[in-house]
């Protein structure tokens, strides 16, 4: 893909706002039965203090977005084919593991799923949250480092911090796991976040808790986050911008206004109608007929043609062209080419 | 219809005895479930709503009699459970049928779609041979799954289609009650609206009555004509769907929803109280919800709340009129909680 089109994605951040920038992504995982393009060809940008959602469903591809993102694929016969990810001017791409890892936990951090199992339970929760700093900063003093643990112990909502900084992981709630893990990341006070579902594993009204904790530190501390997750509620209660993925690619992209006011892709627009709201009285929830495709066997055209309600035949034939949403979003779909598609523009 | 619900559950109890060890020993037990009533109606879906810990999932075990209550009694279609042997026992299982969150660890991975279908058909009508084939391709046909596709195994079906599976799996015995927990919160969005279709069409065909377990008050409003909300162990309201949604008595009815993320940008999320949900094992005295509660008074952690009929068919465990102020009740009658006058009409 030329680079021009790329930078045009979802362009709100200008220039010199622009934190985060991956062009043109691409990460297959080579399997004996064939490859899996996991990753296809995914652009989009984060601007500084800005949060970004990445939505999608399970084996669209967002959580390999992330991980090639800062290089730490899960996967052995997973690799990135093309594309750049530029993070605060540098391409990431063409750093050597060494300086990678300057990166990772420092100025890009992860949170993931599930908080148990990305804590080690025999070491105390004040080791665990002070280890990116032990590691990033060899020069700190211990007497420093601890006051930083506990600063941003302080930060993420723990009680006596100083007492529980001894405790070991199992001695804590599943939401204030969930806390200890976003402390771990905050510890370096890196500019992005990566939150991949975050709250998956939480109750409701932890999960309230923490968006609104998530929300306030970045009011505080002005980093960007990403946010990777299936639930649209999450995603319109706490995002700037928003990209929606779909068998390895980005379908629709733009503001979270426009997205949720006037979807565009015939999947997003689907998933919407999909989802039971509160307090909306529908007889029969709208449903997205067939299932998510098989990655190894996709199609040429649209991945979505299968089950799309729109589908024309040139849909089959060529992936569809990107079309913009007249306020620096897209969506890539053959029924908005024609000047009777709706909506467009009138965002 | 007779008067009689087809499942009542009375005053039920399952305190579990702390862990043991020598420390353990002497503490006070894990009230799980602590006094619950409610009925489900024939045909009807009535929803358990809660968080974790709140024990919605021990009373589901005590319903499918895989735990045994503490105290209380289950009642199908009037008759004690606990009394059930042999035939009425039996009886008992072909009528309550369950499916479960997780496709993926629910279905055999050893076992062919077919034969985990036709199990139940096989141990309780005996069933074989073609007269096997025959039924089980009907039960596949009626979730909406290929009739060949029987002779595959559970990992060749994507989690939708296993989901199908195992609600083919419980229609098989033509039961009148089926228990959903959480059935769709392990699939993927576009999925969650083909299953919970499905899951009203058959109740519309069949005249099934579910028992809904959920977290998500959105699809708990969507499926359900009755619900129970449950805390630590007690339900704090429930009432029918439309009452209970337009009028959320109880203040942790109302932090639920608040709490729900809104897919819609112009609805911003309500104020949620910190802390954590109250644990079962060392539950707060008085009202269980009063550290969390803004509206709480001194008088909330002395005396125990019992559920009030707010309103007809609308019941709430409240402990101050700041909680849950008068007007905002039509009438106000004091019931033992054991006495919960049925709540659909």
């Amino acid at each position: 893909m030329p680079e021009n089109v790329s930078r045009a994605i979802g362009s709100p951040p200008p220039q010199e706002q622009l934190l985060l920038d991956v062009r043109d992504l691409k990460t297959h995982i080579f399997l004996r039965s064939g490859v899996v393009k996991a990753v296809d060809g995914v652009s989009f940008t984060v601007g500084k203090g800005e949060s970004v959602g990445l939505v999608g469903e399970s084996g669209s591809g967002k959580t390999m977005t992330c991980l090639s993102v800062i290089r730490l694929m899960s996967v052995p016969t997973a690799r990135i084919v093309g594309g750049e990810t530029w993070f605060d001017g540098q391409n990431l791409m063409k750093k050597t593991a060494a300086e990678m890892r300057e990166y990772r936990g420092r100025r890009i951090a992860m949170i993931m799923q599930d908080a148990l199992a990305s804590l080690n339970p025999t070491l105390t929760v004040g080791d665990q949250v002070g280890e990116p700093l032990r590691y990033h900063d060899r020069s700190m003093p211990k007497p420093s480092r601890i006051k930083r643990v506990l600063d941003v112990m302080r930060a993420v909502r723990i009680a006596k911090p100083d007492e529980r900084l001894n405790e070991f992981p199992h001695q804590f709630s599943g939401g204030m796991r969930q806390r200890i893990v976003a402390a771990m990341g905050l510890s370096t006070q890196p500019g992005l976040i990566i939150a991949d579902e975050p709250t998956t594993a939480l109750d409701v009204t932890i999960q309230a808790q923490f968006l609104k904790l998530m929300r306030d530190l970045q009011r505080e501390n002005g980093m960007a986050v990403l946010w990777v997750t299936h639930d649209l509620g999450i995603v319109a209660q706490i995002c700037d911008r928003v990209n929606v993925m779909y068998a390895g690619r980005i379908v629709e992209s733009g503001t979270v206004r426009r997205l949720f006011k006037q979807p565009l892709h015939p999947y997003t627009m689907g998933l919407m109608a999909s989802v039971p709201v509160l307090g909306a009285k529908r007889k029969r929830l709208h449903q997205i007929k067939g299932h998510p495709p098989d990655l190894l066997k996709l199609p040429p055209g649209c991945a979505f043609y299968d089950r799309c309600p729109e589908r024309m035949d040139v849909c089959r034939q060529s992936y569809p062209p990107q079309v913009s949403d007249g306020s620096g979003g897209h969506v890539n779909c053959w029924a908005r080419t024609t000047p009777s598609a709706p909506a467009l523009g009138q965002a | 219809m007779t008067d009689i619900p087809l499942l009542e559950v009375r005053n039920l109890i399952k305190h579990f005895p702390s862990s043991g060890g020598l420390v353990g020993s002497g503490r006070s037990p894990v009230r799980a479930v602590d006094g619950i009533s409610f009925a489900v109606e024939e045909g009807k879906t009535h929803a358990i709503v809660g968080e974790s810990g709140c024990g919605k999932s021990t009373t589901v075990n005590m319903i499918l009699l895989l735990e045994r209550p503490t105290a209380g009694q289950i009642l199908f279609r009037g008759r004690d459970v606990s009394g059930f042997d042999g035939e009425g026992l039996r009886a008992f299982r072909r009528s309550v049928q369950a499916v479960f969150q997780d496709p993926y660890s629910s279905l055999s991975p050893r076992m062919r779609v077919r034969d985990i279908i036709g199990e139940p058909l096989q141990i309780h009508e005996r069933l074989r041979g073609r007269a096997l084939d025959r039924r089980v391709g009907e039960l596949l046909a009626q979730v909406g799954l290929n009739e060949d596709k029987g002779q595959r195994y559970p990992h060749q079906f994507s989690g939708g289609q296993r989901q199908r599976i195992a609600i083919a799996r419980a229609l098989a015995l033509k039961p009148q009650l089926i228990v959903l927990d959480e059935p769709v919160s392990a699939l993927d969005v576009s999925i969650r609206a083909q299953v919970l279709n499905l899951l009203s069409d058959l109740q519309e065909e069949l005249g099934l009555a579910y028992l809904l377990i959920s977290h998500d008050l959105a699809i708990v409003e969507h499926m359900s004509h009755t619900v129970a909300v449950m805390y630590a162990g007690q339900i704090v309201e429930t009432a029918r769907q439309d009452l209970l949604f337009a009028n959320p008595l109880h203040p942790y009815t109302r932090t639920l929803m608040a709490a729900v993320p809104n897919p819609d940008p112009d609805i911003p999320m309500g104020e949620v109280p910190g802390g954590e949900p109250a644990s079962p094992a060392s539950p707060p005295p008085g009202c269980r919800f009063h550290p969390r509660c803004k509206t709480a008074e001194p008088s909330s952690s002395q005396i125990e709340p019992h559920l009030v009929e707010a309103a007809p068919f609308h019941f709430v465990r409240y402990c101050s009129m700041r909680c849950t102020p008068v007007e905002r009740m039509k009438v106000s009658a004091t019931h033992p909680d054991g006495e919960i006058r049925r709540i659909s009409s």
